[in-house]
């Protein structure tokens, strides 16, 4: 009974924040009271019709879509990579290396990167693609962890040997057997890192030319206006990683439902 | 018929890297259609046999030829041994009939044919109607005919089984054990089944190898290896066994720690040290002291299986083993003469 309402509370803890974000977005007036006065959707419109709040939707968007497209491509032949290696201590040592990121505060990402890239011959400070180059080096330890464990839960090494001594090729392994096998991990990977890349400020915020700020740093400007203005960007940004994650859940879903089969 | 053997290894070895553990100077030959049960201790290098023949492993010295054609430098893909794996390593998101159709599928042949295939595979191996589901669904012993099928399909030069059966539950292990057998025999190809259950070897093999450190210590039948082993490791790996170190005091008797045994005739000079081996089921209670190699004996360990009776006796300075089906307790014990065995010394 207890541990029930721990959870109970818990999720009012969690909720409460985010039920009042929803009901400011759509109050008139709230200055100093508990709840906000009047309903409108005013604050919706003028979010969206926000030439700022327009250009940070679609640099999220891209960052977060190119984020996960380079994690795939780099991150699936780095994994396998990791996954393969004879040597225990070789995969030690990658794996410390790859979740050094983790452990390091976005801050110090961006201060190297400013230190780096504001120079003479590397001048592409505030570009969108050393924006996005940034977000690779922060997300890509999610994927990798992800899809390495699949590959391990799996036992996919004993699969390919099957496959291997069944007649087939290094090339066919890889088609018919590693991508299949472990194209759920692939999957929840990219939504990890796609909800990540859409929410991060801090180094977004160091980082973004003022061109191409995304999102969450547009977002921290409208806290200076009306409280009904950035409750309704804030809403916004929710609908946009909640979208994310339950994309997720669903994807989840289905490879639980495709593992255990119909019968 | 191709006379020559399936698999024949020539003075094989392979060292893991840093270690004293691989396999050594091993000679082994697979007739078409024989099951050859490989049985050892954990780390004796059974596996390591298995991959050095299925080419995961190289040979560090000698050869592997399979059906007389040199493999040893062959790649594992092109050496067509059908393997099944202790996992059964099943390819989870395909289909039952498309993993077994998946040897055929890289040999590019056609759908319609390798489906055909694949369903008659599974109909032999008892599994017809379990096509359309995934690996996932089906239990141990049925993953393990799918991995079987799967193995077969391809016409393979020789299968190698790696301790199929240990990871399924006691009931199921013993009809699998039968199954194996019957496909085995159906499909008439050369096999080698790694095992340390001396039961399953017993029970399945045409020869047992037994591998102690890497090395070879016996290759026969069943009936031989057990009748006939060739050293004290053989003897009591294989069944249960009264090991006794025991001096030769005249042409047809020795004394142990259990008292002077009258024995079979022997050529053993007086005074020499030799090992004997007395299987426990030949030791018979005895109602007095009355009679060749009669001893009194206390029981110390009462175990009950229901046909038999396994005990540990306190006989004389020594121990032995005696399996009986005897249900009364006795103060004596009968140890026939030609129970006793001399075990070759090194």
């Amino acid at each position: 009974m207890k541990v029930r309402w721990i959870t109970v509370g818990y999720l009012v803890y969690l909720a409460l924040p985010i039920a009042l974000l929803f009901i400011g977005s759509f109050g008139d007036l709230w200055l100093n009271t508990l709840l906000p006065t009047g309903f409108t959707v005013k604050w919706y419109v003028e979010v969206a019709a926000d030439p700022s709040f327009r250009r940070a939707f679609s640099t999220s968007l891209f960052v977060a879509v190119v984020t996960a497209i380079a994690c795939v491509a780099i991150g699936l032949p780095l994994a396998y990579t990791v996954f393969r290696a004879q040597s225990q201590k070789i995969r030690a040592l990658a794996r410390i290396l790859y979740q050094l990121p983790v452990a390091l505060p976005p801050l110090v990402l961006a201060f190297g990167f400013i230190l780096a890239f504001s120079s003479d011959a590397l001048p592409w400070l505030g570009s969108v693609w050393l924006l996005i180059a940034g977000h690779i080096v922060l997300w890509m330890p999610y994927f990798l962890q992800t899809v390495v464990a699949d590959m391990q839960r799996l036992g996919l090494r004993t699969l390919e040997e099957a496959a291997e001594s069944l007649g087939s090729s290094s090339l066919q392994r890889f088609f018919h057997i590693v991508l299949p096998a472990i194209r759920h991990s692939i999957l929840s990977g990219l939504i990890i890192v796609t909800a990540l890349s859409i929410g991060e400020f801090q180094f977004s915020n160091l980082v973004s030319g003022f061109l191409n700020r995304t999102y969450p740093v547009v977002l921290l400007q409208a806290f200076y206006g009306a409280t009904g203005f950035a409750c309704a960007a804030t809403v916004i940004l929710l609908a946009l990683a909640l979208t994310a994650s339950v994309t997720g859940a669903y994807a989840a879903r289905g490879a639980a439902r495709a593992s255990t089969g119909k019968g | 018929m191709d006379e020559r053997p399936s698999v024949r290894l020539e003075n094989t070895s392979f060292t893991y890297p840093g270690g004293k553990a691989g396999v050594f100077d091993i000679d082994l030959e697979i007739a078409p259609g024989e099951l050859l049960v490989c049985i050892g201790p954990s780390g004796c290098g059974k596996t390591t046999l298995l991959k050095l023949i299925a080419g995961f492993l190289p040979c560090a010295t000698g050869r592997v030829l399979l059906s007389g054609e040199d493999v040893t430098a062959v790649s594992v893909r092109d050496r067509q041994c059908g393997i099944v794996f202790q996992s059964y390593a099943l390819f989870p998101h395909m289909r039952v009939w498309e993993n077994v159709a998946y040897p055929l599928r890289v040999r590019g042949i056609e759908l319609a044919d390798r489906r055909r295939q694949a369903e008659a595979m599974l109909d032999m191996v008892g599994l017809s109607g379990y096509g359309e589901r995934l690996p996932a669904a089906l239990s141990g012993g049925q993953q393990q005919r799918v991995a079987l099928a799967r193995a077969l399909v391809f016409k393979p030069r020789v299968l190698l089984l790696d301790e199929p059966l240990s990871a399924l539950d006691a009931a199921t292990r013993v009809s699998m054990r039968d199954e194996i057998r019957r496909i085995q025999k159906q499909q008439n190809i050369a096999s080698l089944l790694i095992t340390h259950d001396q039961d399953e070897a017993l029970s399945l093999a045409d020869r047992i190898a037994v591998l102690h450190d890497g090395r070879l210590i016996q290759v026969a039948a069943p009936r031989v290896l057990y009748d006939y082993p060739a050293d004290a490791f053989v003897a009591s790996f294989i069944g249960r066994a009264n090991l006794i170190t025991s001096t030769v005091v005249a042409s047809d008797a020795v004394d142990t720690p259990i008292g002077r045994l009258v024995t079979p005739p022997h050529a053993y000079p007086v005074g020499t040290s030799v090992q004997l081996l007395v299987r426990p089921e030949k030791i018979e209670p005895a109602a007095s002291l009355a009679g060749e190699n009669n001893f009194p004996a206390t029981i110390v360990h009462d175990r009950f299986f229901g046909a038999s009776r396994e005990l540990e006796l306190a006989v004389g300075q020594g121990m032995l083993k005696i399996d009986t089906p005897s249900r009364e307790d006795f103060a004596h014990i009968h140890v026939p003469r030609q129970a006793v065995q001399f075990l070759p010394t090194l």
